[in-house]
């Protein structure tokens, strides 16, 4: 096969750049086009405790100097191109003078752990029944229970979170109903008190994402798996005599699993944006419930550089498996056309 | 565009379906039992008109917090119970179901045909298409829809829930484009397709004709996953103020329910007939996604037989 | 089938994977859990308000990132006086008094000479000085600037307790609008020696493992990273106890926590985990008193909960046909039905309004001085009267079309009703004015906006109708609720305005309003006035009363008893303001230890 070539590799590489400068441009535009000013907001929520203000005007032009935000909107523009190549977004529009990278760091180990924990097991768990579904030597028992797994993805997350807390924590209580850790006896470190009251946290949120979410991963394996039974590559296997198990993992679930990883780097963004429900009923930490807040309070500045952060991502895990995916996958070519 | 979809798939396994059996592939228990359980949501509001005042689905007109009837403080006057602005549940979900339905049907239906459409483009004409399409998906994918909504909401005053699902549509289409180009990608290497491909066959011919019944099952189960996806997502959507919010749909009678903390006070009926319905809406999607798969898949069809 | 095994293997990288990542949270961690540990019956837990706090280790409170209702302001910044919401007097705290002089333009205040920081240095009025000329004057983008630089010309020390405040206009209630914790809290002063050379703006005023300086009875001991829980131990050097102005709180520790949404709370609550809740509905009160039957409220039946200074009242922007008209006001009056209102929007939690003011006990002086003047049978504003409704309308050339709606020169008469997309309550109001307009031909509907734009539409001029709380300002005098409708604020459609957003005019009632805006608190010509004032209103009605607000907070008596309540009125059930210092020195332990 041709696989990867030099040009195909600098073209991609290009694509990332241009995507990635695309959503930059696009979460400085957006905002943007909203009626209102969130300085001014900003100026007026300040004064809000039943006091009427007569000179806000001033206020807010001091602000708008100090955020940047006075200039005309190309050099505004610059400006945030240059803070998205340096990381570095300044400071909080609502929560001055905390600065926005500062917010971000303090949440995001805690929104890494968790979802990569939970994504990774739902992601498993997920295509595992979809590839069940999918296999025609399933046995018809499974193949029609199955499907009630499936059901739980109808239901919105945060009725279910709310469930699953009133089920195993107010009722039952095997766990805990808030938090990330016992933060009234311990202090976070490589201590396997920690760890162990750190996991017992998580399992209650990763179970309502992965109970949530590994309906869709299971709907989309299945529809690969029907697809990748007709190739002639599976005709040839069972006709070679290979074992079920091994014609089900080697030849139908690795060659279907592809596509679902594309899936899966894509919608980190969205699994990010989601969590927020889960960070709100749990009471966890994480970026899930800044980027809420940041949106629906005008924080302009920290919604910026938390989407500009899910963007680099997402476009850098669709790149590296773009990169490997001929490597993976011998039935795609890149030769030029 | 619906019909180049269906067509095909009707075609194709035909004349080997003939060859076997004597009844029609489409008598697929599968698909007859999802489409019943589909049409009855979507038909709810009309059917259900008939013999429940539907006008009990508007705030004050019942008594608050009353159980379902077959439940001790229940009265059949409001067999379902009610909610605690007064609002009757089964006129709630006699107007909210196929509301709600039609949201997500709209709204996915959109998304996918926008999906199928630049997928197919990108993944068969290839070149500058492809990476253009490729950029716009990817980056378009990671902007959190509420920043735009909230924009949006901005500039409307009140909105239908046709247009509701057309603003869920907008997000609806990076992923699908990105898997079916993935898809055509794999497929246009095949045999067939190349041959149709060397005998001069049209791009549009070959896409809709030779590759797209191979792409159903993915296309069938993936609007299934949508459908529901933009049911909840209306939800969000109103909770916002984008949408109606005389009549509740199934999504913001959840929400409501939950703003009342009616999971610890035990009203359970008012979260749990919407969520039952959403899980038949799911189901009876999902049935007629397998029910077709068998119908244009005939492997899948022959081996039940033989197992 | 080998896939149990990898699934396995799987899980096992990912749990060490998360263990790993969740031992790099330690560098980022902010504080160190408390060393020693206080018993429940020495505790105190209570409920954050406002949610989690984003940016935990901001103590600087005069910045706008800051929050100070996570127990900042409850129990380490001080205020110089708290009103008494039941007397409507003011009583001294870190200030011993405030006086005009006759112009009202000149206002002394005298500091408690006991007062200290709780680093042992005074509080002197080189801190009040300091606090107000050199940092809320000078410094634009402090939260404090607005209000002082609108009224104060200069301060001065006049000994090491007293401090002369010069205005820029006479103003009656300086005392009481800024220094009195009127609403939530109030401008504080900060310690010189520690803010001194620092830049107020970045000036963070934390310091890992330490107390900020203030002057309360507790000091800050920990919070954890994630803002949501922060632990505060009591100070028993407090100057307030050591000198016997205040006895020494009972509590030795206080948690403020946040628990999420309402049921996480409330199953906290009715495991007495917490000693009180923010706000709940009246179901979730139900089924907290059913689990917990020492929980108690305001009041011991309905309506339960007690008042909050924001009366909610249904707007209309005046600048619009047909809202311009002062009988379609009306009409739309006759239309609302607030028994209805009290019953399905608050399910009895709350009685309805028919002055747009907080029923408190100096307020219900005023509502009795306009029923003795007759006022409410010359506007009977609790009428609910669809007939008459039709009547003004088809009076003014609307016809009933049929479609069951209200027509004139082919436009169908209709109106939005927009709400604050975060506040269930009022939406819930406009969900059932909906229905009675609906009920008489009226084409309403009820629009959720985001909190920015739903503000911004309002100072802009760009809503035709909502359900709010804008007339709030007044709870012990009748001045600053009239002043929202003076017409010096009124600006054009399309700017903003910083008050009178309903952009009413009469200049009668305006000049009424200046009037009692120059006399000193408690004058006797307030009250003539007051009804002048309040005839014009009524007769215009820009702005519809509706309902009180209620607020029903829950006490546990497990612990902690002699909590506020209807028999017990020493203060209002806010644990989230700053004069929760009058509970704090108020609450004893239920048992004897």
């Amino acid at each position: 096969m041709s696989g990867m070539t030099r040009g195909y590799v600098v073209r991609r590489f290009l694509m990332w750049v241009l995507t990635v400068w695309l959503g930059a441009t696009l979460i400085f535009a957006i905002p943007r086009l909203a009626p209102g000013d969130p300085i001014a907001a900003m100026v007026l929520r300040m004064s809000a405790q039943g006091q009427i203000i007569e000179n806000s005007a001033e206020l807010i032009q001091a602000w708008r100097e100090r955020f940047g935000l006075d200039g005309p909107w190309y050099v505004q523009y610059v400006n945030w191109l240059r803070n998205c190549m340096t990381l570095d977004f300044g400071y909080s529009l609502t929560q001055f003078p905390a600065r926005v990278w500062e917010m971000i760091w303090r949440a995001l180990p805690w929104t890494i752990a968790l979802l990569t924990f939970a994504v990774i097991i739902t992601f498993i768990l997920g295509n595992l029944i979809g590839a069940l579904l999918g296999w025609r030597k399933t046995p018809p028992l499974l193949r029609s229970l199955l499907p009630l797994t499936l059901t739980f993805s109808s239901i919105p997350p945060f009725i279910f979170g709310l469930l699953l807390l009133f089920i195993f924590a107010y009722t039952l209580d095997l766990f805990p109903n808030q938090g990330a850790y016992d933060s009234r006896n311990l202090q976070p470190g490589l201590t396997v008190e920690f760890l162990a009251s750190a996991l017992h946290h998580a399992i209650l949120p990763a179970m309502a994402i992965v109970l949530t979410s590994m309906g869709g991963w299971a709907l989309g394996m299945r529809g690969m798996m029907i697809t990748t039974d007709g190739e002639d590559y599976m005709i040839l296997a069972q006709a070679k005599g290979l074992r079920t198990p091994r014609l089900f993992l080697r030849y139908a679930v690795r060659n279907a699993l592809l596509p679902q990883l594309t899936a899966l780097a894509l919608s980190l963004g969205l699994i990010v944006g989601g969590s927020v429900l889960i960070e709100t009923y749990f009471v966890y930490p994480g970026v899930g419930y800044l980027l809420y807040y940041s949106i629906t309070n005008g924080d302009y500045t920290l919604m910026q550089g938390i989407v500009f952060i899910l963007i680099l991502t997402t476009a850098t895990a669709v790149l590296i498996i773009d990169l490997l995916y001929p490597l993976i996958d011998p039935r795609i070519t890149f030769q030029k056309r | 565009m619906a019909t180049l979809t269906a067509e095909p798939v009707a075609a194709r396994p035909a004349p080997q379906v003939r060859v076997n059996r004597w009844d029609s592939p489409w008598l697929n228990a599968k698909l007859i039992i999802g489409l019943i359980m589909v049409l009855s949501v979507a038909l709810s509001g009309v059917v259900g008109g008939m013999f429940w005042d539907l006008r009990l689905a508007r705030v004050g007109t019942s008594p608050q917090d009353l159980p379902p009837a077959f439940v001790p403080g229940g009265t059949w006057a409001h067999p379902l119970g009610t909610e605690n602005s007064g609002r009757d549940m089964l006129a709630v979900l006699l107007t909210g179901a196929p509301r709600s339905f039609r949201i997500g049907l709209i709204a996915a239906t959109i998304g996918l045909l926008i999906g199928v459409v630049l997928g197919c483009l990108a993944g068969f004409l290839g070149g500058w298409v492809d990476r253009l399409i490729l950029i716009a998906s990817d980056a378009w994918i990671t902007i959190p829809s509420l920043v735009v909504l909230i924009v949006i909401s901005a500039f409307v005053r009140q909105i239908s829930a046709e247009t509701m699902a057309v603003l869920i549509a907008m997000f609806a289409w990076p992923g699908p484009t990105r898997l079916i180009r993935a898809q055509v990608l794999t497929l246009r290497e095949r045999g067939y397709i190349r041959m149709a491909r060397l005998s001069g066959a049209n791009t549009f011919d070959v896409i809709f004709r030779e590759m797209m019944p191979n792409m159903l099952p993915y296309i069938a189960a993936s609007f299934t996953g949508n459908v529901s996806g933009a049911i909840l997502a209306s939800a969000g959507l109103e909770a916002l103020g984008l949408g109606p919010t005389r009549i509740p749909t199934l999504g913001m009678t959840i929400f409501y329910a939950n703003q009342a903390s009616a999971v610890i006070r035990g009203m359970w009926w008012w979260w749990g007939f919407p969520f039952l319905v959403l899980a038949i809406i799911f189901s009876g999607l999902f049935l007629i996604a397998i029910g077709l798969d068998e119908v244009a898949n005939p492997r899948l069809r022959g081996l039940q037989v033989k197992q | 089938m080998n896939s149990p095994k990898k699934r396995l293997h799987a899980l096992g990288s990912a749990i060490v994977g998360f263990s790993l990542l969740l031992a790099a949270t330690a560098n980022v961690a902010q504080a160190a859990p408390p060393q020693q540990s206080v018993p429940r019956e020495q505790t105190l837990i209570l409920d954050i308000d406002g949610g989690k706090v984003i940016t935990p280790d901001l103590w600087n409170p005069l910045v706008p990132g800051s929050r100070r209702d996570h127990g900042f302001h409850q129990s380490m910044i001080e205020p110089l006086f708290i009103l008494n919401y039941m007397t409507g007097k003011i009583n001294p705290w870190l200030g011993e008094s405030f006086t005009p002089n006759a112009k009202q333009d000149v206002w002394t205040l005298k500091l408690n000479k006991n007062a200290k920081w709780n680093d042992g240095k005074p509080v002197t009025a080189d801190d009040v000085v300091f606090t107000i000329g050199e940092l809320c004057l000078k410094v634009k983008e402090l939260n404090c600037h607005g209000a002082m630089n609108e009224w104060v010309k200069g301060v001065k020390k006049i000994d090491a307790q007293t401090v002369e405040f010069t205005l820029k206009n006479p103003n009656p209630r300086f005392q009481l609008d800024y220094f009195s914790v009127k609403i939530w809290g109030g401008i504080n002063i900060m310690p010189k020696h520690i803010w001194e050379g620092k830049d107020p703006l970045t000036f963070k005023n934390y310091e890992k493992g330490k107390s900020p300086v203030f002057s309360g009875p507790y000091k800050l001991v920990s919070f954890n990273p994630d803002g949501t829980e922060f632990i505060y131990d009591r100070d028993d050097n407090w100057w307030a106890a050591k000198s016997g102005f205040k006895p020494l709180p009972a509590p030795k520790r206080l948690i403020w926590t946040w628990a999420g949404p309402p049921e996480n709370r409330v199953a906290l609550m009715a495991d007495k985990k917490l000693d009180s809740l923010m706000d709940i509905t009246k179901g979730a009160f139900d089924t907290l008193k059913a689990k917990n039957p020492n929980v108690i409220a305001w009041y011991k039946d309905l309506p339960y909960a007690v008042l909050d200074p924001c009366s909610r009242t249904f707007e209309l922007n005046t600048t619009l046909e047909p809202w311009n008209d002062p009988e379609i006001r009306w009409a739309l009056n006759y239309a609302i039905d607030r028994d209805q209102i009290v019953q399905i929007a608050y399910e009895g939690t709350t009685s309805k309004s028919r002055i747009p003011y907080p029923m408190y006990p100096p307020i219900q002086r005023l509502d009795k001085l306009l029923e003795s003047k007759g006022m409410f049978e010359k506007y009977p504003i609790w009428e609910h009267n669809p007939k008459k409704t039709m009547e003004i309308l088809e009076k003014k050339g609307w016809k009933k079309g049929s479609d069951g709606y209200y027509a004139k020169g082919g436009k169908q008469l209709s109106m939005v009703i927009t709400t604050h997309e975060a506040f269930i309550e009022k939406q819930r109001i406009a969900d059932v004015l909906v229905e009675q307009f609906q009920a008489v031909g009226i084409n309403a509907s009820h629009k959720k906006e985001a909190g920015q734009l739903w503000g911004d539409n309002f100072a802009f001029g760009k809503f035709e109708a909502r359900m709010g709380w804008q007339m709030c300002g007044s709870v012990s005098e009748p001045w600053a609720t009239l002043n929202t409708l003076n017409a010096k604020w009124i600006v054009p459609v399309g700017e903003r305005a910083n008050g009178n957003q309903w952009r009413w005019k009469n200049e009668q009632f305006s000049k009424i309003v200046d009037q009692i805006g120059v006399l000193p608190l408690g004058d006797k010509r307030i009250d003539d006035l007051f009804v002048q004032a309040m005839d014009i209103y009524f007769k215009e009605l820009p702005v519809i009363p509706i309902t009180q607000a209620k607020k029903l907070i829950p006490f546990d008596t497990t612990y902690w008893t002699n909590w506020p309540s209807d028999d017990n009125k020493y203060a209002p059930s806010w644990t989230w303001w700053q004069s929760f210092y009058d509970i704090l020195v108020a609450i004893k332990p239920a048992k004897k230890s």
